[in-house]
């Protein structure tokens, strides 16, 4: 379902800013509704092999024009920056690339917070090795349009000497679009000026596109810092892809331990999020789920904390309110805009089982492919690890951590605000571990044809020039 | 300067205390008579102590600098513009001297500016939670103009909302080569304490009282 049928009419749409024709798709058509696609990760064994395959891949690569109304499947592609350096893309402009991003989201751990049981040293092959180059993912909001987009895919990577298949993972195909621990997700998404759709209900002023798309002016006025030449980089973007393995009966036994009854076990569920399982924000609805407010996307987003400045309605620590605190009086002096991504969660694996309790269901293969989006992706989430995940500090919490993503520490604590005195809970757990991750840049579609160019590469001519 | 993370304690890190007591050893051979005398008082209680209970290790409070807990430091030298040492000395007289305002920060402890060789230079020092730039961007965006006013004495400085603001202090700033902090608390938890314990106070006072 597009945009607009979701929204139903008056869908107010300003002047488009930026240029959506050359824009990928996926940075701004939501995900669809339902949803289905494989994400796959491939390795190229010379730039030969990957320039080929760029140019066959590239005409099906969907843009952002109309992304309103767009309800056909998409194909995206992105590229590491292995994949950039064996595609042959010269030094100097390899140099421009953040050293975040040179890096590797498994050589920034550190930074990051990933130790412990996240540490890369747990991360599932092929992650964090250099072996990802190109990552592509296809979304289709129905199964039959998933599998002809998959089979024309398919026959752009397959069989080809020199490109090696190391992941095809499909995903979603969810009933009702839950995620692994039964919610509703992706429902709040930043709104994006210039992108040609007003904000919608809740989701406060628009943000200025430089900070989600590269070449446009920033919140503080000026452009963020641009790979080069600028052909590679503008209109481009940068990609987080964070592998999350669910960990379904530690998740389900520590709502039995904390709750006696099924009601209170899905208020406390909802309390860990801020939203009901049905995406019913606890705002809104704050004693008992409303289901039809959770499925009506012109209200389930449509609300401030004003009303709610001590989290007695949606915590403190929730996972909603640490992502994206709005209007929430902070511990901190911070800028809510400048903490913002693009979410395009992706469930893969067996649906939510609420009865599932056993420490096997544990490792039942099912989780999230969490990509996430932003001009400063790699940036973004090192604060985000830092300061919003594993931290408290920002809201008056101390050292507790996101129930959802956060990394958990023996005897950690989740804070429920109420009346006369807050509760607390003991010994929360990690319900979402980390099995891997890579950065990724999303090139323009003139990009991908400039990195498709056998020429650019070649050192005689110099970077800066396309007609060389 | 450099604009590398450089380690708190330099190559002394990977040394055994038995290593590095006899490097202090032969250093203070050298030292004035007070300074050996000193040392000779006090070497086998700092061996003991060095080796029976090793302090909590200083890391790295990200590009540049030292953390010690949740608190890290930041010392930046940098010469003044034309100008700059007055005009600063003129600001901050405006509050006597006290930045008052910075409280709505949320993570500095304390900051001092100290004018250095005849108003030619400046050094700035201040403790505050966290990582080194976890939260320099929210400023730019926030509170450019109170940066800019402070740091345009100094020469140079390419104003905080331009991409090199940060490469500029990086590359003024000096890693401590030691590092305490007392109470390892951020300011936000300082506050929250101070707010329990005033309650708590009026609780007693309430009991007592009756």
């Amino acid at each position: 379902m597009t945009l607009v049928d979701r929204l139903g009419s008056g869908l107010s749409r300003p002047p488009v800013t930026v240029e959506l024709d050359d824009i990928q798709a996926t940075v701004l058509r939501y995900r669809p509704e339902p949803y289905y696609g494989t994400h796959v990760m491939l390795h190229m064994a010379d730039a030969q092999a990957g320039r080929e395959f760029l140019r066959r891949v590239t005409p099906h690569v969907g843009s952002a024009a109309e992304w309103w109304q767009a309800g056909q499947p998409w194909i995206s592609v992105a590229i590491s920056y292995a994949g950039l350096a064996g595609l042959g893309v010269p030094q100097d402009s390899l140099d421009s690339f953040p050293e975040a991003f040179r890096a590797g989201m498994a050589a920034r751990a550190g930074q990051l917070r990933d130790d412990g049981d996240n540490a890369p040293a747990h991360w599932d092959a092929p992650f964090g090795s250099g072996q990802v180059h190109i990552g592509i993912s296809i979304f289709s909001d129905s199964e039959q349009a998933w599998y002809q987009t998959m089979a024309m895919a398919r026959r752009q990577y397959e069989g080809f000497p020199g490109l090696a298949v190391l992941i095809e993972q499909d995903f979603g195909a969810q009933p009702g679009d839950l995620n692994p621990l039964g919610y509703k997700d992706s429902i709040g998404q930043p709104a994006i000026e210039g992108s040609g759709v007003d904000p919608l209900p809740g989701q406060g002023p628009a943000i200025k596109a430089g900070e989600f798309i590269l070449g446009y002016p920033g919140e503080a006025d000026v452009p963020l810092p641009m790979p080069q030449p600028d052909v590679l980089g503008r209109n481009g973007t940068f990609a987080g892809l964070r592998k999350y393995q669910s960990r379904v009966g530690t998740f389900n036994r520590f709502l039995r331990e904390h709750a006696r009854t099924e009601e209170e076990r899905e208020l406390l569920a909802a309390k860990l999020v801020g939203r009901w399982r049905s995406g019913a924000p606890l705002t809104l609805a704050p004693d008992r789920d409303d289901p039809a407010l959770g499925a009506d996307p012109r209200r389930n987003n449509d609300f401030s904390y004003a009303a709610d400045p001590d989290g007695r309605q949606v915590p403190l620590g929730s996972h909603m309110r640490r992502m994206n605190p709005r209007d929430t009086r902070l511990a901190i002096l911070t800028d809510v805009n400048i903490h913002r991504v693009i979410r395009r969660s992706t469930t893969y694996g067996a649906p939510y089982d609420p009865d599932a309790i056993s420490p096997a269901d544990d490792e039942t293969p099912h989780g999230l492919y969490f990509i996430f989006l932003s001009a400063k992706a790699m940036a973004t989430l090192e604060f985000l690890q830092q300061e919003w995940i594993n931290n408290g500090n920002f809201t008056g919490l101390g050292e507790e951590r996101d129930p959802n993503v956060g990394l958990q520490q023996d005897g950690a604590t989740f804070t429920i605000p109420q009346e006369p005195v807050r509760r607390r809970i003991h010994g929360i757990q990690t319900f979402n571990v980390l099995r891997g991750g890579e950065y990724f840049f999303l090139p323009s579609l003139s990009a991908l044809r400039w990195l498709a160019d056998d020429q650019k590469g070649a050192g005689s001519c110099r970077a800066s020039t396309t007609t060389c | 300067m450099t604009t590398e993370t450089s380690t708190a304690t330099g190559s002394g890190q990977d040394l055994t205390v038995e290593e590095k007591i006899s490097q202090l050893r032969e250093l203070f051979a050298d030292a004035p008579e007070v300074g050996r005398t000193a040392l000779k008082n006090v070497l086998s209680r700092l061996a003991s102590d060095a080796s029976q209970k090793p302090p909590p290790p200083i890391e790295s409070a990200g590009r540049v600098g030292s953390r010690l807990g949740k608190v890290s430091e930041l010392t930046i030298i940098a010469p003044f513009a034309p100008g700059g040492a007055q005009r600063l000395r003129a600001f901050l007289k405006l509050f006597g001297g006290n930045l008052a305002g910075a409280d709505d920060v949320g993570t500095v402890h304390d900051m001092r500016f100290v004018f250095l060789d005849n108003d030619t230079r400046m050094l700035f020092a201040t403790a505050y939670d966290g990582d080194w730039d976890a939260y320099i961007d929210d400023f730019a965006t926030k509170i450019p103009d109170f940066l800019d006013i402070i740091d345009s004495a100094w020469e140079g400085w390419p104003g905080i909302r331009s991409p090199q603001a940060k490469d500029y202090l990086a590359k003024h700033q000096v890693t401590a080569e030691g590092w305490y902090v007392a109470n390892d608390l951020t300011v936000a938890e300082t506050r929250r304490l101070t707010r329990i314990g005033q309650a708590v106070d009026q609780f007693l006072d309430a009991v007592g009282d009756s």
